[in-house]
């Protein structure tokens, strides 16, 4: 028993090593995502169709195949793309981690895009007519009117996206990165025990996610207008006593 | 003259949700081609006592039969009352039909298909005559032409008209009305009115929880008021409405208690 | 480029029917895994909303847990984890260690454990959906509960659910990817074996690219229409 402990007690240390790994991934595919799924949405109501049918195209390719194919596809594939091979991008495509990033990017921002989209769309006309109504146009409507409503309405998909994001950082272990799964598997490798090692590292991805999800709650709570308590001046002290 | 038997026998039914008491013990009997009225404000226990007539809702204490089979309530190990069998409760429930105040038809049904889905699938009766049946239902609440129609299609009136064709199509012995015009527009609820009044006349046996106080004193052959979970004053309209009324019913009547 | 053509066709040097085998075989097991995933998703479901207090926690803590960890995480656990429990097994009961489970098997039930983590919460949000009223007019009818379910629940449920159970056979498809890991030969793996024997990987992942996008949109229309059908009554 005491064996027993000694082990997991090593085995979490040799994982928690890779954990900033798994974070570096997910905060850069993270940022990046969310910036090009911003230039998505817009595309998205463009006026001119050639930027919808960019972000259709796109939605459609990186939605409908599976992850770990466009991971392979940007790792393995674009290797033997002599331009790249040869070329000046050739750092960056030989790196793994980079190539886990670009094809998360990509994929995510798909997902992402979907989410502000539908936001958007949900966002009350009756709110942007009233901007309108007062004077407002374009970057201040959207601003000042539209994006704290998309916000809000977005966020809850947009956490369990950031969920689903953590767990496909776990794919990167597929092209030789060592990051929670990669250790693990490793870890496998030399101990055969099995059970112990995948526990910790589910342990571990369900730590990160809990505290992922509570801060992204909070924020939920903090945006939500309707159940944050009002600021209102403070209740005068000399109210008549209700009966 | 001789009495007709009863067709309900509620004794003495208790109910609190929580700490709240909303029947303190209410008796009633229904005999046969009788129309009761039950009369009350908000938070009177009316609703409750109506829903623990079909054991919608299931009373703390008391005793229901319909017709003379009872209905299959015992105490649990906690001494709380409960539906000791649900399939004698399903049997019981056979006897009856209920009309809400939201409709409640199925919305994945048709019109016919509401109509013909209890008899159809619950009384297992004979497919050709459930349909015939229905036919004559719908004609009857005048929905003749809507069978193949969803509900979502459908007003207000005529979807509760729906229902009321749904709820006499098992031939039921007693039709319980749960405020069945609150959620009408106002122009809608004289046609389901009339309806109820019709029915009234064939001799159905109904029990009406209603704000509606022309129906209670036209048509009802009985109004019960129901005041704080006991029934402050019964008898028919005649008396109810006339000079003789109880203070506190008189003073639910007045315009400014509405 | 005449080669290209050669290695993706029909012929002896042909991928094509091996490319088409795994096809089949990714829709074969992301439909069992999805399978395994409706069955499981509503004795869960049915766990959260009626079951007793200790089979409520464990289902919620099941859900916490199979949705939070990565998928490739669990599959890898079937794979490694499970031909040992079953040695194990056998040693302590005397029987006589069974051969190995199939890849396929391992493969279906770990995406089919998580997927039902996910259909649960959909059948859970289904049921919630339907309005109290609509219970009360059958029993009221005098319904019993089985009937009730099948008669009232279920057409209404199939409604509100179906849209997202598209949504997860989507999931189902695309993570039954991940099985190449156990060396099934879906169509992932046979695109990861021709790229590795032909030198072709460009090739062989935009192919399989193109598959997965065939299949996808082809199950999405299909989830459309069926969506359409369940959801006939509804259009006012």
């Amino acid at each position: 028993m005491g064996e027993h402990l000694t082990f997991i007690g090593s085995v979490t240390a040799q994982l928690v090593r890779a954990v900033p790994v798994t974070l570096l991934i997910l905060a850069v595919s993270g940022v990046c995502a969310t910036v090009l799924a911003t230039g998505l949405t817009a595309m998205s109501v463009a006026r001119s169709p050639l930027p919808r049918l960019v972000q259709r195209t796109w939605t459609f390719l990186f939605r409908g195949t599976p992850l770990i194919l466009q991971i392979f596809m940007i790792y393995y594939g674009f290797a033997m793309v002599p331009w790249i091979r040869h070329g000046i991008l050739w750092a960056a495509f030989r790196d793994p981690v980079f190539c886990t990033c670009l094809a998360m990017t990509c994929c995510c921002s798909a997902y992402i895009a979907e989410i502000f989209r539908g936001a958007l769309a949900a966002v009350p006309r009756g709110e942007i007519e009233a901007g309108r109504a007062c004077g407002m146009t374009g970057f201040m409507l959207l601003r000042r009117v539209i994006a704290p409503s998309l916000i809000r309405i977005a966020l809850p998909s947009y956490s369990n996206e950031i969920i689903m994001m953590t767990k496909s950082t776990s794919l990167a272990s597929t092209i030789t990165v060592l990051d929670i799964t990669g250790v693990a598997q490793q870890v496998i490798a030399h101990s055969y025990r099995t059970l112990e090692v995948f526990c910790a590292a589910a342990a571990l991805y369900l730590l990160i996610n809990a505290t992922l999800s509570t801060l992204l709650t909070a924020l939920e709570r903090r945006l939500d207008v309707d159940r944050a308590p009002t600021p209102l001046a403070p209740i005068p002290p000399t109210l008549e006593p209700l009966s | 003259m001789t009495v007709p038997p009863p067709v309900l026998t509620a004794t003495n039914i208790r109910k609190s949700f929580g700490d709240r008491e909303v029947l303190a013990g209410v008796s009633l009997e229904a005999r046969e081609g009788e129309v009761i009225s039950i009369l009350g404000g908000s938070g009177s226990g009316k609703s409750t006592f109506l829903r623990c007539l079909n054991l919608l809702e299931v009373p703390d204490e008391g005793q229901i039969a319909i017709g003379d089979v009872q209905a299959p309530l015992a105490r649990n190990r906690h001494g709380r009352l409960e539906v000791s069998d649900s399939r004698a409760a399903a049997r019981l429930r056979t006897q009856t039909a209920m009309v809400f105040q939201g409709f409640n038809l199925w919305p994945h049904l048709t019109v016919l298909q509401n109509v013909m889905e209890a008899p159809l699938r619950v009384h297992r009766r004979d497919r050709e005559e459930v349909l015939a049946t229905a036919r004559s239902l719908l004609e009857r609440v005048g929905m003749a032409g809507f069978h193949a129609a969803y509900p979502k299609r459908l007003s207000g009136g005529q979807q509760q008209r729906v229902a009321i064709a749904r709820a006499l199509a098992t031939n039921p012995k007693l039709v319980l009305f749960d405020e069945p015009t609150s959620a009408l527009d106002p122009e809608r609820v004289r046609e389901v009115l009339a309806l109820m009044r019709s029915l009234a006349d064939e001799g159905r046996t109904m029990i009406v929880v209603t704000h509606e106080m022309a129906f209670a004193r036209d048509v009802s052959s009985r109004v019960v008021h129901l005041m704080n979970g006991r029934v402050e004053s019964s008898g028919p309209p005649a008396h109810m409405f006339g000079a003789d009324a109880s203070p506190a019913f008189r003073a639910f009547l007045s315009p400014a208690a509405l | 480029m005449m080669d290209d053509l050669a290695i993706l066709g029909f012929g002896p040097d042909g991928w094509a029917p091996l490319l088409l085998k795994g096809c089949l075989l990714t829709l074969a097991v992301s439909a069992a895994s999805m399978a395994i995933g409706t069955v499981l998703g509503i004795l869960l479901a049915w766990a959260r909303l009626k079951g007793p207090r200790w089979l409520r926690r464990a289902a919620l803590v099941y859900g916490v847990i199979l949705r939070g960890v990565p998928e490739l995480l669990v599959i890898l656990l079937l794979y490694f984890g499970l031909p040992s429990l079953i040695l194990s097994l056998s040693e302590t009961f005397g029987w006589e260690a069974p051969g190995l489970p199939p890849p396929f098997l391992i493969g279906s039930v770990s995406v089919g454990l998580v997927s039902a983590a996910y259909q649960a919460e959909i059948f859970r949000g289904g049921v919630g959906a339907i309005p109290r009223g609509q219970f009360e007019a059958a029993r009221a009818m005098g319904f019993s509960d089985l009937m009730c379910f099948h008669r009232i629940v279920l057409p209404q449920v199939a409604r509100v659910v179906l849209p997202a159970l598209g949504n997860v056979w989507q999931f189902n498809l695309k993570d039954s990817a991940l099985i190449a890991v156990t060396g099934l030969s879906e169509l992932m793996r046979t695109s990861l074996v021709a790229a590795g024997s032909t030198r072709h990987p460009f090739l062989f992942f935009g192919v399989a690219m193109a598959l997965y996008l065939v299949l996808t949109t082809l199950s999405s229309t299909a989830f459309h229409y069926g969506g359409r059908y369940s959801n006939r009554w509804d259009r006012g």
